[in-house]
């Protein structure tokens, strides 16, 4: 059954390519350029999921999320202008599933779309981890790359979650092998550099040159904080 | 701090006391004048009662001042009225001449009165050393320390009131500097204060205002910028041609660029309207470089180490660094080294680009300076180093360029440890 979106942005035009672009993708769009339009459609209509710009001529976009989450529990994906952090967390907290800075990679937008639409009809509350374009499902143990499932292995899949949830932190190979104890050890031991080096063959654009996993020269490894389009806002 | 209150209310103080002293010292000196001319008369003539006639002989008159003299206790002297001597008890008084010109007031360091007689004689007495002028009288002195007493806690309240509200007012003008913009004062009074009090406020309600409407204006600037680069992006994305991959790349990358400035644009204008660093944590500084690192494909090593800080604007600082080594760096290596001294994290990014002449080392850091001699292809150094040493200095460090040897240069940031 085809997703219906709901698309709330002043700016038509660009309303008028997400809409052509997620039709691709096999959605429904309809658009709507003011709060009132939008919210007047809401309540006519039924949709599986809302993009609501943060700026709109008539009201404010987190007024406007803070109302329609009062009423309904659809998913909503904020897209504003980057550069104000708190934006984000205020979204967030006023209900907002997920948001995406502007100017945004429409393939980011893409999996975010599907990935907040995949939390809302699957199992509950969400118990992912989302770094740009990489998503980690802790409850499905699944990883996937602009919502495409990636093949690790079960050891791989806990080496990855280590790191991901230290993201931002270097971890020597012997802090790694601490935070897997306890898991099917036998695994990982020396082959340690061999078990990354799959991995990133699975979650890395280049795996020759990656930017999630990286080796840091006689310290370890980092799972990048920042990645894909996220800039320097995370 | 010397406080106002303070020095006002012992203004007032001090003032009272001068005033108590003088007033003592006015009331010894004046209360003992001399006394009216009847008296002096009357003692005149009684003086001639008891003494010879003008014509008697000088031992009579001599033997009648010695009576006068009380024996010896008072040194006294008779003159003529041509101010010749007649006779005398006691030292020389008064010099020849001298008697007919003093009045009845005191004269030298002790007192020396003169008394004309009514036939013409003068007579010139020292009375013994006294007790002293008499005190002011008791109920004079109560007054007057009451008075005192009264002034001293009647003025207390008044000056600690007035320089209060120059407290209260001196306390908001500082949260407003603080970056507290809807720091207001009560008005209180219709004083010289209260009026300063209505002007702190009608500036601060202007200040406030101009801030407001320019972070309005910035981010409606940024939202207005970044429509048309998300159409463009998405329209690149849309385009599905294989044909010229590196036409499309190059497009993705000004696109970024543009994204860039316009955050740079946003941050710096920000960074210097808050004067607080939020939010502050603890950030892996060796990891927050291999990720920046990576991104550039520059080579990194050192210690690993933690700093206190904003990891958001930490990773701008490293990244605009990077990016003016790639940007600059004529294509050479980048090195990376970050380390740790006794109280300071040290962070290098070098190249073997064409180095910064020493006249321009400093001057880089100035927002969107363009280096001597470098074409328009290549831009200036835009806002990238400007944002590196306000976040450096936001962080209690500092940025500088040095030459490096052997050619290139080298960006060094200095944080507390």
């Amino acid at each position: 059954m085809t997703d219906r979106i709901l698309i709330i942005e002043d700016d038509a035009r660009l309303a008028a390519m997400v809409g052509e672009y997620l039709a691709e993708s096999g959605f429904r769009v309809t658009a709507h350029e003011t709060a009132a339009d939008g919210l007047a459609a809401l309540k006519r209509e039924p949709f599986d999921a809302l993009i609501l710009d943060l700026m709109l001529p008539d009201r404010d976009g987190l007024a406007v999320c803070g109302e329609i989450r009062a009423a309904s529990d659809i998913p909503i994906l904020m897209l504003t202008a980057r550069g104000e952090a708190t934006d984000r967390v205020v979204g967030l907290e006023l209900g907002a599933d997920d948001y995406l800075p502007k100017p945004f990679n429409p393939r980011e937008l893409l999996a975010r779309l599907r990935a907040i639409l995949r939390r809302r009809k699957g199992a509950g509350p969400a118990n992912g981890l989302r770094f740009g374009r990489l998503e980690i499902d802790r409850g499905a143990r699944v990883v996937r790359v602009d919502g495409e499932e990636r093949a690790l292995t079960s050891h791989q899949f806990d080496l990855l979650v280590a790191l991901a949830e230290h993201a931002g932190r270097v971890l020597s190979r012997e802090q790694l092998m601490d935070l897997l104890r306890g898991e099917a050890l036998e695994a990982f031991d020396r082959s340690i550099d061999v078990h990354i080096s799959r991995i990133r063959s699975a979650i890395e654009d280049d795996p020759k040159r990656p930017r999630r996993i990286i080796t840091v020269r006689g310290a370890g490894y980092v799972f990048a904080r920042s990645q894909d389009a996220d800039g320097a806002d995370r | 701090m010397r406080r106002l209150y303070l020095q006002l209310y012992l203004t007032v103080v001090a003032s009272l006391i001068v005033f108590a002293l003088a007033a003592g010292y006015l009331w010894r000196v004046l209360v003992h004048v001399a006394p009216p001319p009847q008296a002096a008369e009357l003692a005149g003539e009684i003086a001639q009662g008891a003494l010879p006639p003008p014509d008697a002989p000088r031992e009579a008159q001599q033997a009648a001042l010695d009576r006068l003299s009380a024996g010896g206790r008072v040194q006294i002297a008779l003159y003529a009225p041509d101010g010749t001597r007649i006779a005398q008890v006691g030292p020389q008084l008064l010099g020849p001449g001298e008697a007919r010109h003093r009045a009845a007031l005191p004269w030298g360091g002790r007192r020396v009165w003169t008394l004309e007689l009514p036939d013409g004689r003068w007579i010139a007495a020292r009375l013994p050393r006294r007790e002293r002028p008499p005190l002011a009288p008791l109920g004079l002195v109560a007054t007057l320390g009451l008075l005192a007493i009264a002034v001293a806690v009647g003025a207390y309240p008044v000056v600690r009131r007035a320089t209060r509200r120059l407290e209260r007012l001196k306390s908001s003008v500082e949260a407003l500097g603080a970056g507290d913009l809807a720091a207001r004062v009560k008005v209180e009074g219709r004083d010289e204060v209260g009026a300063l009090a209505a002007s702190f406020n009608r500036s601060a309600e202007r200040i406030e205002g101009l801030v407001t409407a320019h972070k309005t204006l910035l981010a409606n600037a940024s939202h207005e910028l970044r429509s048309p680069l998300a159409r463009i992006r998405m329209a690149v994305e849309m385009l599905r041609t294989e044909a010229r991959p590196e036409l499309r790349a190059g497009i993705e990358r000004d696109i970024a660029e543009l994204d860039a400035l316009v955050d740079e644009i946003l941050l710096a204008s920000r960074l210097d309207a808050v004067p607080t660093l939020e939010p502050r944590e603890d950030v892996d500084l060796l990891a927050l470089a291999a990720e920046e690192c990576a991104r550039v494909d520059a080579a990194l090593e050192g210690d690993q180490l933690m700093v206190r800080g904003n990891a958001r604007l930490l990773r701008r600082m490293i990244r605009n660094l990077l990016e003016n080594a790639r940007r600059h760096g004529a294509g050479s290596a980048i090195e990376v080294a970050l380390r740790k001294t006794a109280d300071k994290v040290e962070l290098r990014v070098c190249d073997r680009g064409p180095g910064v002449p020493e006249v321009e080392r400093e001057r880089i850091f100035e927002p969107f300076y363009r280096p001597g001699g470098a074409r328009e292809r290549e831009g200036g150094v835009g806002l990238g180093l400007a944002l590196v040493r306000q976040i450096a200095r936001r962080h209690g460090g500092e940025a500088r360029c040095l030459a490096r040897a052997g050619g290139g240069s080298c960006f060094e940031v200095l944080l507390p440890a």
